[in-house]
């Protein structure tokens, strides 16, 4: 047995060189996006107990919704849940145009997900784990989260609205 | 032409495979329309109630029964025959894929009662807490274990092939096959864990609670390279017999086509985190390497566009075909096999272009969980997969049962019909998600859907009818040939297409198997790994189990 | 067997080239419009 090269035709391995170039440029362009634009994906926040996340008075989900921790700057502390009905706690939530906002998402039983119109805040929302992101609205307007995971029955029905006022 | 003969049992076992498979489809497919009717806001499970409960219930059978059934009866039954006819000889030890096959069977009826009785409304992803019965995570697990056993009787065959033939090249569509096994087996030990150490102990009440978190990891590690599992099978079937079947083309690189098959191998399973970008228990630096790993993956499906592209060009060019196009309507189009084929392989470059979206890092905040996600994968699993094994079993049918295909221009028309149903149910998906459409959502029944998403909804219920026409003719076509008196006058010749470059020169590099597979697995050591040590060194069984649908 | 016959040895798949750039500028404008609604709706950090 003798040792073979590998024939590639010409027209092929220009097409491959030319693939793997168009690929390094997705991910280059996808890079600046993440790491010089800031547009990240949620990061390990905190792990709850999802058994009493809702309940135990030490929770900030036991008192779900917006604090505002300096001028035009939130933490929006946000249940959202299956049992008894497929809601998001609070349901509504207001701010003023220009506003930037922080989220915090737990489950107390299923899988949820959670995703802001017209905006880049869209993740999934896990019992025991904490959802992040941050969204700066700085147009007026209604902007509805949606559940996006499967979570029972009333899946379908499971949303809120962020009123954004100029 | 003399070829080789596969003995009228082993034809009998393989066909055992694709009657069950076309049984799933054919149960599963009467419930993909309704669901788009449910975007188009025309309900019809007010009417199933006493049978069916819930959208979710139908959801879960057509997800079930179609992803999960259909595919896995199909491929294996389809990957058995291409090893037989391929290495050119009988099974080592029937018995053994005959244990694996009825373990998928009987794994089939145990996941089914619970289905069918609402006690698994839980969808084919089955995420905990959702909890269904026992019975569901029994019934997959003989699924997968009977695909393994299955499996392991064709390496045992294939040892056996090799200890008699030292120097040759596997065969091509016995050498993809095996390969798409070995990817199963090995990439099937992500869900094996997930079920046994954690939904059955929990389903049976011998541990409280389960980690979602680590459910999700688990599942993903089976998840993306499950697509594979669908794919490869299509691609053997493109590469390697649809230029025969075309127009006697040549498989234009042979040995791109294996190194082809083996970057899939390696690179399929360790990218699972590109599914859980946006989860919140796994660290961004993992999902942006995973990120990197699914790029590369995108690269032996771009090698593959080209090579059987370029033998489809060859096939039509040897037809007479002129001029830089003129040779696409020289192939064989009268033929049903290579309409469906063809058609499958256009649409699926709208999967490739979706698919790259998805498994673009932070681009996936854009499109996670919407519409556009079904949208993608009715144009991969659904079309580039689903379609092609139909376009497979148009000539494979008359070859397992000897009877001549029923009414050819039907099963041509059948292909057109999915083609078009399926463009334009895929495409206002895609539109839908854009807009911020949820996925998993009956959205004609939402109460936040804009008056602007009404169109595009009204178009995925047009496309759910037309392609529910199709699945009707198919369904046809397929038990009119099961039943046809007519026989064929000699048995099918198998479609076989040559390579222009004689394999035997092709690198030996290319037939070995011990160091792709030593690289695959350190590979996931390195990429899955880390995160699973950290993982499951912080494990908390804390979700109880919930039936709410 | 295989052979590499004259036939084969003179085809050049030019077709098949321009499938691909069909192809590759379909991919870049459907992901450059999915990029640039990312990139639109700003950080989140």
């Amino acid at each position: 047995m003798s040792a073979h090269k590998m024939h590639v035709d010409s027209y092929e391995r220009n097409w491959m060189i030319f693939s793997a170039v168009l690929l390094v440029v997705f991910a280059t362009a996808v890079s600046v996006a993440a790491f010089g634009m800031g547009i990240q994906v949620p990061a390990p926040e905190q792990r709850v107990d999802p058994r009493t996340v809702a309940t135990d008075p030490n929770s900030p989900w036991s008192n779900p919704g917006l604090r505002e921790i300096a001028p035009g700057k939130y933490d929006a502390y946000i249940l959202a849940r299956a049992v008894p009905l497929w809601e998001y706690l609070p349901k509504e939530l207001t701010v003023p145009a220009g506003s930037s906002v922080t989220f915090y998402v737990t489950s107390p039983d299923v899988q949820h997900g959670f995703k802001i119109q017209d905006t880049n805040a869209n993740f999934m929302v896990l019992p025991g784990q904490v959802s992040k992101l941050t969204v700066k609205f700085d147009k007026a307007g209604t902007y509805n989260f949606i559940c996006t995971e499967f979570c029972g029955a009333g899946h379908g029905i499971m949303y809120g609205a962020i009123t954004v006022t100029p | 032409m003399n070829q080789y003969q596969v003995s009228a049992a082993e034809k009998k076992f393989i066909g055992s495979h694709i009657l069950v498979a076309i049984l799933a489809l054919a149960v599963g497919s009467l419930f993909g329309p309704l669901q788009a009717f449910e975007h188009a806001g025309w309900d019809f499970y007010t009417y199933l109630k006493p049978w069916i409960k819930s959208y979710y219930q139908g959801l879960t059978v057509h997800g079930v029964l179609n992803a999960l059934v259909w595919t896995t009866f199909f491929i294996m039954g389809f990957l058995t025959f291409n090893v037989i006819f391929g290495l050119k000889r009988p099974l080592k030890n029937p018995t053994l894929n005959k244990v694996g096959f009825w373990m998928m069977v009987v794994g089939v009826l145990a996941a089914a009662i619970p289905i069918l009785a609402n006690q698994a409304t839980v969808l084919f992803t089955f995420y905990p807490p959702l909890k269904a019965n026992w019975a569901f995570y029994v019934g997959l697990t003989l699924v997968v274990v009977g695909s393994w056993v299955e499996g392991w009787g064709l390496f045992m065959t294939y040892a056996d092939w090799r200890k008699e033939n030292k120097s040759e090249r596997t065969p091509f569509v016995a050498f993809g096959s095996l390969v798409t096994i070995l990817l199963w087996q090995i990439c099937t030990l992500g869900v094996a864990v997930e079920i046994l150490t954690m939904l059955l102990p929990w389903s049976l009440g011998l541990i409280e609670g389960v980690d979602p978190q680590l459910a999700r990891t688990y599942f993903w590690f089976t998840g993306h390279p499950l697509v594979y599992f669908w794919l490869l099978p299509a691609y053997i079937s493109w590469y390697a017999m649809l230029p025969k079947q075309a127009g006697n083309g040549k498989m234009f690189s042979d040995s791109l086509a294996r190194l082809a098959f083996w970057i899939f191998l390696v690179l399929s399973t360790p990218l699972g985190f590109h599914h859980q970008y946006v989860d919140p228990g796994v660290p961004p630096a993992w999902k942006f390497i995973h990120s990197l790993l699914t790029f590369g993956v995108f690269f032996p499906s771009m090698m593959t566009a080209f090579t059987v592209i370029a033998s489809l060009e060859h096939a039509g060019r040897k037809q007479g075909g002129k001029g830089i196009f003129g040779w696409i309507g020289k192939l064989k189009w009268s033929d049903p096999s290579v309409t469906s084929q063809l058609l499958a392989g256009i649409l699926f470059f709208f999967g490739g272009i979706g698919g790259l979206a998805n498994a673009s890092y932070n681009v996936n905040l854009v499109l996670h969980n919407t519409a556009f996600i079904p949208g993608h994968f009715h144009l991969t699993v659904a079309t580039a997969v689903t379609l092609s094994f139909i376009g497979i079993s148009y000539w494979l049918v008359p070859y397992l049962t000897g009877r001549k295909l029923w009414q050819p221009a039907w099963a041509r028309i059948q292909a057109w019909v999915w083609f078009v149903g399926m463009i334009i149910f895929s495409n206002s998906m895609h539109v839908l998600g854009l807009l911020g459409a949820p996925r998993r959502v009956p959205l004609g029944l939402a109460p936040y859907v804009p008056a602007e998403w009404n169109s595009r909804l009204f178009q995925v219920g047009l496309g759910g009818a037309i392609l529910f026409v199709s699945g009707i003719m198919y369904l046809a076509v397929m038990y009119k040939t099961a039943t046809n008196k007519e026989r064929v006058e000699s048995e099918v010749i198998v479609p076989i297409a040559e390579a222009m470059q004689d394999p035997a020169k092709s690198p030996v590099w290319l037939d070995r198997w011990a160091p792709w597979i030593y690289g695959t697995l350190a590979l996931i050591v390195i990429v899955y790994g880390p995160q699973l040590v950290e993982q499951i060194a912080n494990i908390a069984l804390t979700s109880p189990g919930f039936r709410v649908w | 067997m295989a052979n590499k016959d004259k036939e084969d040895e003179e085809f050049r798949p030019t077709g098949t080239l321009a499938i691909l750039a069909i192809f590759v500028v379909t991919l870049i404008a459907i992901w450059a419009t999915i990029y640039m609604i990312l990139v639109g709706r700003g950080g989140t950090l």
